[in-house]
């Protein structure tokens, strides 16, 4: 399968760039909105051309440990769920975590807290970005804000992942993952095989047929101070992600007088915002933080300089704000304007937010 | 070249899948798209919309509160979407069970009849295709008939490329309605 233009879902995209990613499994179980991935992979059939799994798990519990398995023996595996389903995983994603395995899990927020609703929400950053399941650790997270992305995102999530043996999550909303757009399926990889795993992923589980020292995957040691080291290994490692993988996009910035900070789908109303703005002659720059962990702090910080406040915009009650207030610390007013519930704000909304809380203030 | 539509009429009018062919013919003509849909139970029985955006440029935000073509199918639609009309825009209503008129002057309005239309091409589940054939015709982009062609091509399941002569006399039916 070579480069294509299709037209098509975020979750159907996600299905698909699974597969010309050249993914070995997908274990999952259906939940609104974002059952569309596990339905395109049953609909696709790739155990008949790529011989990629795909597996409905009896529970979210099931698919998340089907995954700690499976990246055990270096494999490339990944799960979906929407938030409720999500906070089932969390035990699971810190096994992962801990046990230095890579791999891939997204989440299609819906509103909460509890089932909450099945329309869009950005509610689950700080479980996202800020642990989740217990422990020290981070996860990769990833948030989209086009169909384009949800595809990208796949082989960059899978990349990062195998690269620092960390767990990364796409961290997308409703919008995102039901909405349609033009998108470019990149073109089919193969999977990789047993001899490549075995030179890629030393130290995977994958049979000791060659009289190589044993490998041991385990989140489990009861000997503090090597529990410690482990620790500090995964702190170093997380540094190093911070160094090397932050990503985040500008718009405008330099012209103007106040900042939106969104990420998601829920960044593109705000530049629809900003061009509403304009004709008010209101300057406003946006900053889309596109990994949530790490965060684009420096970025942010070097944006700020000179602004007269930042608005942050997010489909909850106020999460991703605390990171832009520690990255700007005191230096300007740092506001924000959020729906909750699954109603989305428009770009509309975002303008007399703006005016309201930081203009007319 | 920007057209930021909504269509908005009882689940199971067909309110989506019209969407998403118009997003594939604009795809088809070398458009920007997106394709936003109001998912959820709403769609059993309940009302039903879609967000439909074609665009020279990149399309920022896929949800919006003003839109330049608000096609309502029904009197709840008309009532929620008629006010979201920008002044010189296009509202295009099925007047089927319209008991309360939109009296807006600073838009375009245009009543159809598309129910009898259809009824008169004798597969009434061609009646989305009647709509869309008052939109092509109503709205300022034209989009050739070739690529909603294709676009119907790319949108329906190959077992369904049978009906496309049928869809295409629809959009005919419903290009000419709007022209009366």
């Amino acid at each position: 399968m070579k480069e294509e233009v299709r037209l098509m879902k975020g979750n159907e995209a996600i299905a698909h760039a699974a597969i010309r990613y050249g993914c070995d499994g997908y274990f999952g179980y259906p939940i609104t909105p974002q059952s569309e991935v596990l339905e395109t992979l049953e609909e696709l059939m790739p155990w008949e051309t790529t011989g990629m799994v795909v597996l409905q798990a009896e529970s979210e519990v099931a698919a998340i440990n089907m995954v700690y398995g499976g990246a055990a023996t270096g494999k490339a595996v990944m799960t979906s769920s929407s938030s409720p389903g999500v906070s089932l995983k969390q035990e699971g994603i810190s096994y992962i975590a801990a046990s230095s395995l890579p791999a891939l899990i997204l989440n299609v927020m819906r509103g909460g807290p509890g089932l909450g609703t099945i329309q869009p929400s950005q509610a689950d950053y700080f479980q996202a970005v800020k642990g989740g399941g217990h422990g020290d650790y981070h996860l990769i997270v990833l948030a989209p804000s086009t169909v384009q992305e949800m595809v990208d995102f796949v082989g960059l999530g899978f990349d990062l992942a195998f690269k620092y043996r960390n767990p990364a999550m796409i961290l997308a909303d409703g919008i995102v993952g039901q909405m349609m757009e033009k998108v470019i399926l990149p073109e089919q990889r193969p999977r990789r095989t047993d001899e490549e795993i075995r030179q890629q992923c030393p130290w995977a589980v994958t049979g000791r047929k060659d009289g190589r020292k044993r490998n041991v995957v385990t989140s489990l040691e009861l000997e503090s101070s090597k529990m410690e080291v482990i620790n500090h290994e995964l702190q170093a490692r997380y540094r190093e992600i911070e160094k090397n993988e932050t990503r985040w996009e500008e718009i405008d910035v330099e012209n103007a007088d106040y900042l939106l900070v969104a990420f998601g789908s829920i960044a593109r109303i705000c530049d629809k915002a900003r061009e509403l703005a304009a004709e008010k002659g209101i300057k406003l720059g946006i900053v889309r933080p596109i990994t949530l962990w790490p965060f684009p702090t420096e970025a942010i910080a070097r944006a700020a300089e000179g602004k007269k406040g930042i608005l942050c915009v997010e489909l909850n009650a106020g999460q991703m704000i605390e990171d832009v207030r520690l990255a700007v610390h005191d230096n300007l007013p740092v506001e924000h304007f959020g729906r909750m519930g699954g109603i989305i704000p428009s770009p509309d909304e975002v303008v007399e937010a703006v005016e309201e809380k930081l203009i007319r203030k | 070249m920007k057209e930021e539509i909504i269509i908005a009429g009882f689940g199971g009018q067909g309110v989506l899948s019209m969407g998403k062919i118009l997003a594939y013919s604009g795809l088809m003509d070398d458009k920007e798209v997106t394709w936003m849909p109001s998912y959820g139970p709403e769609q059993r029985g309940g009302t039903a919309n879609v967000t439909v955006i074609l665009s020279d440029e990149k399309i920022s935000s896929p949800v919006l509160d003003k839109f330049d073509v608000v096609i309502a199918l029904n009197q709840q639609s008309l009532d929620k979407f008629a006010p979201k009309v920008k002044p010189g825009g296009i509202l295009i209503y099925d007047t089927n069970g319209i008991h309360n008129r939109p009296t807006r002057e600073d838009i375009t309005i245009y009543p159809i009849d598309a129910m009898d239309a259809t009824l008169e091409i004798g597969n009434s589940k061609a009646y989305n295709m009647v709509v869309m054939g008052a939109l092509l015709e109503a709205m300022p982009y034209k989009l050739p008939m070739e690529n909603v062609i294709k676009g119907l091509k790319k949108s329906l399941p190959e077992r369904h490329h049978k009906l496309i002569p049928l869809n295409e006399k629809a959009i005919e039916k419903g290009r000419e309605i709007l022209k009366k």
